[in-house]
C-alpha cells in the first residue's frame, strides 16, 4: 500500500515557480530517498505535506487522507525532523520528550517509557544537560527521537545529514535504518551517497519536477554506465592503446578512462590487447553510481 | 485540556528558566516601594535643596507630603512598568517562528488556537499578578506611613490601568501572530498606542478611546468622576475578545512558522 501520494503538486512564490508538477507515491516500509540539488523544492514539498504551505494546485495524501493546509489531520501519522531541528532549549532531552507527549496526549506511564527508550535508541540517555549546549549532531538525534515519538507511520526527515561529520552523518543513517523497522522513511538530500548506502526507493527532484523515480537498484542496474577503466604495465603500452582508441576521458601514465562505450566497443578493447599481448594490471567495468545518474538526468 | 494545560507549563518553565519572572518581580517590587519611599523623601530633599538655595538667598516652604504624593508617583510608574513588560514579552512568538520551535509541535498535532490562548493566559498573568505586587505594596506602605482614605476610588482607577495592560497585551498577541519579527512587534504595539494617544489630545473623542483610561490616575486626586472611564472600560473588554479571536483565526492560516 501506498503510504504517501503527491500528485500534480504545483507551487509557485510570486512570480518563481518552485513546484511545477510533483507526481510521486512511497510504499509502506521503504526507506525514501527525496534526491535534488539546493534549491530544487525538497522543503518545499515537505512543508505543504506536513499543511504549513497551501499548494496552488494538486492533492497529497497520507494514509489515503487528504492533507489540508493550516490545522492538518494527518499529522498525527507523521513525524517530521526538520532540517536544522530546534527545540525548547531551556528544557533537557528528557523534559522535551515528555512534553511531545503531553501534546500527543500518551499516558503518563507509557510517554516516559518510550522517552527512555528512544533516548535509548538515539544515545541520548546518560545526557543530563539542557538542550542548549548541545552539538549540532546531538540535536538531529534528539530531533529523531522527537520525530518518532508517537510512533508515526511516516518519519519524514529534511537533510537530516546535511550538517554533519562522517561520524554524525553514519549515526544518523545508522538510527535510520533501525527506524525502518517500525515505520516508513522519507528523507530528503543533495548527498547521493547517503542515498546509496540506506535507501530502497528514490525520486529525483530537479527544477521543480520528478525526473525520475523507481527502485534505486532497478534504475542502477538499468543505467549500466559502460565506463571501463584500465591500468596498464608500461608506459608504452598506454600509448600504444590510447592510439588505437582514442576518444578517452582521463589519461595518465599508467591509467586511461572512457566514458560510455558500447559492449562491442569493450570487447574491441579486448581484442586488441589480447592481440598486441598488453597484459593490463586490471580491466575494470565502473558500475553507474547515483551520481552518474544525476548527472544523466539533470542533463549536465 | 491536557494539550493546553502542557504549553501553559511548558511557558511558565521558560519564563522562569529564562529568568524573565524574576527580573519582572525586581521591577514590580522595585516600583511598588519607589512609590512610597519617593513621597517620604521628598521633604528631606526640599530641606537639603533649601539649605543650599537659601544661601543664594531663595527659600522654599515646606512641603506637606501624604498618600496622595504617593499614588501620584504610582499613576506615573504604572506605563513605565508596563512598558518594560511588554518589551520583555515582545518576543514570545517571534523566537518561536525564528527558531521554528513551534514547527515540531504543530506536526504532532498542537491545536493552534491552543497556542495563542496558552501564551495570552500566561502573559496575562504574569502582569496580573506584577500589577497586583506593585498596587499592593504601595497600598500598605501608604497605609503605614499615612492614610488611604484621603484617595478616592483608588481601587476602581487601579483597575482601570490594570485593564489597559491587559488591552495592550492582547494587542501584542494579535500584531505578533502577524509580524515576523521582534522589532516589528514591539513597533506596531507601540506605534498604535502613540496613533490613539495622538487622537486622545483632540478634544471629545478621547472618552471613546482604550487610551482614556490612562488618564485614571486622576481619580484619586479628586478630578473628573468614575463616568468618564465608563466608555473605555466598556470598549477595551470588547477590544480585548474581538483581538484574541482575531489573533486564532489569524494565526490558524499562517503559513510562515
Amino acid at each position: 500500500m501506498d503510504i504517501l501520494q503527491f500528485s500534480q503538486v504545483q507551487k509557485s512564490f510570486g512570480s518563481r515557480q518552485v513546484l511545477k508538477d510533483i507526481t510521486f507515491s512511497v510504499p509502506e516500509h521503504s526507506i525514501f530517498g527525496f534526491i535534488g540539488p539546493n534549491g530544487a523544492g525538497k522543503t518545499t514539498s515537505m512543508k505543504i505535506l506536513l499543511g504549513l504551505l497551501k499548494p496552488d494546485a494538486g492533492k497529497i495524501t497520507v494514509c489515503g487522507k487528504t492533507v489540508t493546509f493550516g490545522q492538518n489531520e494527518t499529522n498525527q501519522y507523521i513525524g517530521y525532523l526538520p532540517d536544522v531541528p530546534e527545540f525548547y532549549d531551556f528544557m533537557t532531552p528528557r523534559e522535551y520528550l515528555m512534553f511531545c507527549g503531553e501534546i500527543t496526549g500518551m499516558p503518563v506511564k507509557e510517554a516516559k517509557e518510550r522517552a527512555e527508550e528512544l533516548l535509548i535508541m538515539v544515545g541520548l540517555d546518560q545526557e543530563k544537560r539542557r538542550i542548549k549546549g548541545f552539538s549540532r549532531g546531538m540535536k538531529q538525534r534528539l530531533g529523531i527521537a522527537q520525530a518518532l515519538f508517537n510512533r508515526p507511520r511516516l518519519l519524514i526527515c529534511d537533510e537530516p545529514t546535511s550538517a554533519l561529520d562522517p561520524i554524525g552523518r553514519k549515526e544518523i543513517l545508522d538510527i535510520l535504518v533501525q527506524a525502518k523497522k517500525e515505520t516508513t522513511v522519507i528523507f530528503s538530500t543533495h548527498i547521493l551517497s547517503d542515498v546509496e548506502r540506506i535507501c530502497d526507493k528514490i525520486a529525483f527532484l530537479h527544477q521543480g519536477e520528478i525526473v525520475l523515480q523507481g527502485d534505486l537498484a532497478e534504475i542502477l542496474s538499468a543505467k549500466t554506465s559502460g565506463n571501463v577503466e584500465i591500468e596498464f604495465q608500461k608506459k608504452e603500452e598506454t600509448k600504444r592503446f590510447t592510439e588505437a582508441f582514442p576518444g578517452w576521458k582521463e589519461n595518465t601514465a599508467f591509467k586511461v578512462y572512457y566514458e560510455r562505450k558500447s559492449e562491442e566497443e569493450r570487447v574491441a578493447m579486448l581484442e586488441f590487447m589480447a592481440k598486441e599481448k598488453i597484459y593490463p594490471v586490471r580491466f575494470e567495468q565502473l558500475e553507474p553510481d547515483l551520481e552518474d545518474v544525476f548527472m544523466e538526468v539533470a542533463g549536465k | 485540556m491536557r494539550q493546553l494545560t502542557a504549553f501553559i507549563k511548558k511557558e511558565c518553565r521558560e519564563h522562569y528558566r529564562s529568568g524573565k519572572i524574576w527580573i519582572l518581580a525586581i521591577v514590580f517590587v522595585l516600583f511598588g516601594i519607589m512609590n512610597p519611599a519617593m513621597a517620604k523623601l521628598t521633604p528631606w530633599m526640599m530641606e537639603m535643596a533649601s539649605e543650599s538655595l537659601e544661601s543664594s538667598g531663595l527659600s522654599l516652604q515646606a512641603t506637606q507630603v501624604d498618600a496622595l504624593t504617593s499614588w501620584t508617583q504610582f499613576y506615573k510608574n504604572v506605563p513605565m512598568a508596563m512598558i518594560i513588560f511588554l518589551l520583555m514579552f515582545a518576543g514570545i512568538f517571534t523566537r518561536e517562528y525564528e527558531k521554528g520551535t513551534l514547527i515540531n509541535m504543530l506536526t504532532k498535532g498542537l491545536a493552534r488556537w491552543k497556542v495563542v490562548l496558552a501564551k495570552s493566559l500566561v502573559e496575562a498573568s504574569i502582569w496580573g499578578i506584577g500589577y497586583l505586587l506593585m498596587f499592593g505594596i504601595t497600598y500598605g506602605y501608604n497605609a503605614y506611613f499615612w492614610d488611604n482614605s484621603i484617595a478616592e476610588h483608588i481601587e476602581f482607577s487601579a483597575l482601570c490601568l490594570f485593564m489597559f495592560g491587559l488591552w495592550v497585551i492582547s494587542l501584542e498577541v494579535l500584531i505578533s501572530v502577524m509580524v515576523t519579527t521582534t522589532s516589528s512587534v514591539t513597533l506596531f504595539t507601540v506605534g498604535i498606542i502613540g496613533v490613539l494617544y495622538f487622537f486622545s489630545m483632540i478634544g471629545k473623542v478621547k472618552k471613546f478611546l482604550p487610551v482614556q483610561l490612562l488618564s485614571a490616575g486622576e481619580l484619586p486626586m479628586g478630578s473628573g468622576n468614575l463616568g468618564d472611564y465608563q466608555m473605555a472600560l466598556i470598549l477595551v473588554a470588547v477590544l480585548i475578545v474581538v483581538q484574541f479571536v482575531a489573533a486564532v483565526l489569524y494565526f490558524d492560516r499562517r503559513g510562515n512558522l
